[in-house]
């Protein structure tokens, strides 16, 4: 076994007993502080009763949706301003400048012009990726080398296949860190927006544990919710970016 | 017959101090198949003028024509090889010398027939499935080549593509360069600022000035293939070329000799 994997199962194991002599030693009421076993029977009967797994399943649908739609808009959006100085000199000032807002501040006019529904938490998860994706794909296809547009153009390409076979290849280095930012943030905000007000969910699971005064859920469900986001970055955008980066030669990064 | 023909070609800059010329009136006639060598001290705008010919950059004065045919847009049928040759690093070997047949609609199957004739012709057949970071500098160069070939251009637009290769490699693509010119008669406009590779490589060899660039002398060159670098015959026509050069062969030298201090 690599000497990682050691050092990451071990202290994984360290953690757990540290957490497990708290409990025993009752500094804390078990109500509040469960041992880290309830923590797993909890996880384990709410898998059984598929309870977690459809909480599981409505989020992930919710953010699928979301983020697909910001990689559509945000990559037009970005394209755009890379192609044109007219819209990067407007809209591109106004995209920074929202990027800014904390996307769960949409969540009152998404209310407002949506109701009480899933097109409203979607819409939060939307605007939570939408500019990052939108300045990565901005900033990757105005970085893109002169040299490679002007060996593209002359071997034919011209317009969409230019911006198809050359620009948005030679793009992809800087704009999949965006797209993985642009996965991590659509996935806060629409837990942000689940826990305040969203039915059904993740995070409408975890507070309903708040509301049931169940610690162990709630402390199950906050770990489910980072190890989602983990696998994502983790075997998704880390595969593909490792890949990328073997592809061009640009060593093995972080 | 007549391939390319420049008509007054002249090019200048604006900068913000005025004007900045770097052609003045260049007239040129090139044959069909002729592999012609242009040499001109280091920013004379030898790069400037190749990209004219191909249409990437336009003249501010005067026209190219291609074939009878005045230059607008760049084309596929006179292909450039740059200097920093513009490999893609996101294709392998093979398919970036399939790209161009890509974008020309060639079926898939054809393409990579195509793609490996031409990496044969280049002797990479064995690393047509490397990344391009995988490949040495003079490996590079013979999938640009290939590249460039594989689409079959009427015209190869050379930029001084052998510069930053060490002088075994260099030798070796110099053979390669004229065995593949009379397999395949292309017309080659092969710009350099090495006297001796001009001589070594040309039917003839275009002298310019220093910016902004005229045509100061030209020379034929008759001596038969394939033709080393070092070969005496060509030492005849090199002193020539260097003493037409004599303004600009210190600027030269000095160049080469820096070269040769940094590395």
């Amino acid at each position: 076994m690599p000497k990682k994997s050691i050092r990451q199962i071990s202290f994984y194991f360290i953690l757990f007993a540290v957490w497990e002599a708290l409990v025993l030693l009752k500094f804390w009421p078990e109500y509040l502080f469960p041992s880290p076993f309830k923590v797993f029977e909890t996880m384990a009967a709410g898998f059984k009763e598929a309870s977690f797994l459809f909480a599981i399943g409505i989020s992930l649908k919710r953010i699928l949706i979301g983020y697909g739609i910001s990689i559509v808009f945000g990559g037009l959006l970005g394209l755009l301003m890379g192609k044109s100085k007219f819209i990067s000199d407007t809209v591109g000032g106004l995209v920074l400048s929202l990027q800014t807002l904390p996307s769960i501040c949409w969540l009152p006019l998404a209310l407002l012009w949506f109701g009480l529904n899933e097109q409203a938490i979607i819409f939060v998860a939307i605007m939570g990726a939408l500019f990052s994706i939108t300045i990565a794909t901005y900033s990757g296809v105005r970085n893109v080398s002169p040299l490679y547009i002007k060996a593209g153009k002359n071997m034919g390409a011209k317009n969409i296949t230019l911006f198809w076979e050359v620009i948005i290849p030679a793009a992809l280095p800087s704009i999949i860190p965006g797209l993985r930012q642009g996965w991590s943030f659509a996935w806060r905000s629409l837990l942000a927006g689940e826990l305040l007000f969203a039915n059904l969910g993740l995070g409408y699971l975890l507070m309903m544990g708040r509301e049931l005064n169940d610690m162990s859920q709630v402390i199950a469900v906050m770990i489910m919710i980072a190890a989602i986001s983990v696998l994502a970055d983790k075997f998704v955008f880390g595969r593909i970016e490792a890949s990328i980066r073997r592809k061009w030669g640009m060593g093995k990064g972080i | 017959m007549v391939s390319l023909q420049l008509c007054n070609l002249s090019k200048s800059f604006t900068r913000r101090d005025g004007e900045l010329p770097i052609l003045k009136n260049i007239d040129l006639e090139i044959k069909e198949g002729e592999f012609i060598c242009i040499v001109g001290p280091s920013g004379c705008g030898k790069t400037t003028l190749l990209n004219i010919i191909a249409g990437l950059e336009q003249a501010t004065q005067g026209e190219v024509f291609h074939k009878g045919t005045s230059v607008k847009h760049t084309s596929p049928e006179r292909l450039v090889i740059f200097q920093d040759l513009g490999l893609f690093p996101w294709l392998n070997v093979q398919k970036n010398v399939e790209f161009g047949l890509k974008l020309k609609g060639v079926a898939a199957r054809e393409r990579a027939e195509t793609a490996l004739r031409y990496l044969d012709m280049v002797n990479l057949i064995k690393f047509r499935d490397a990344d391009i970071h995988e490949l040495s500098g003079g490996m590079k160069q013979r999938v640009a080549l290939a590249r460039a070939l594989a689409m079959d251009p009427e015209i190869l637009l050379m930029d001084e593509p052998f510069t930053a290769l060490d002088a075994q490699t260099r030798d070796i693509l110099h053979d390669e360069l004229q065995r593949i010119w009379s397999e395949t008669k292309k017309t080659i406009v092969f710009v350099t600022h090495n006297v001796r590779e001009a001589v070594c490589l040309g039917e003839r060899v275009i002298v310019l000035s220093s910016a902004p660039a005229q045509i100061k002398a030209s020379f034929a060159v008759n001596l038969k293939r394939p033709r080393q670098i070092e070969d005496h015959g060509l030492m005849e026509i090199v002193r020539q070329v260097l003493s037409e050069l004599r303004f600009e062969i210190e600027k030269v030298l000095k160049e080469e000799f820096d070269a040769k201090e940094v590395n």
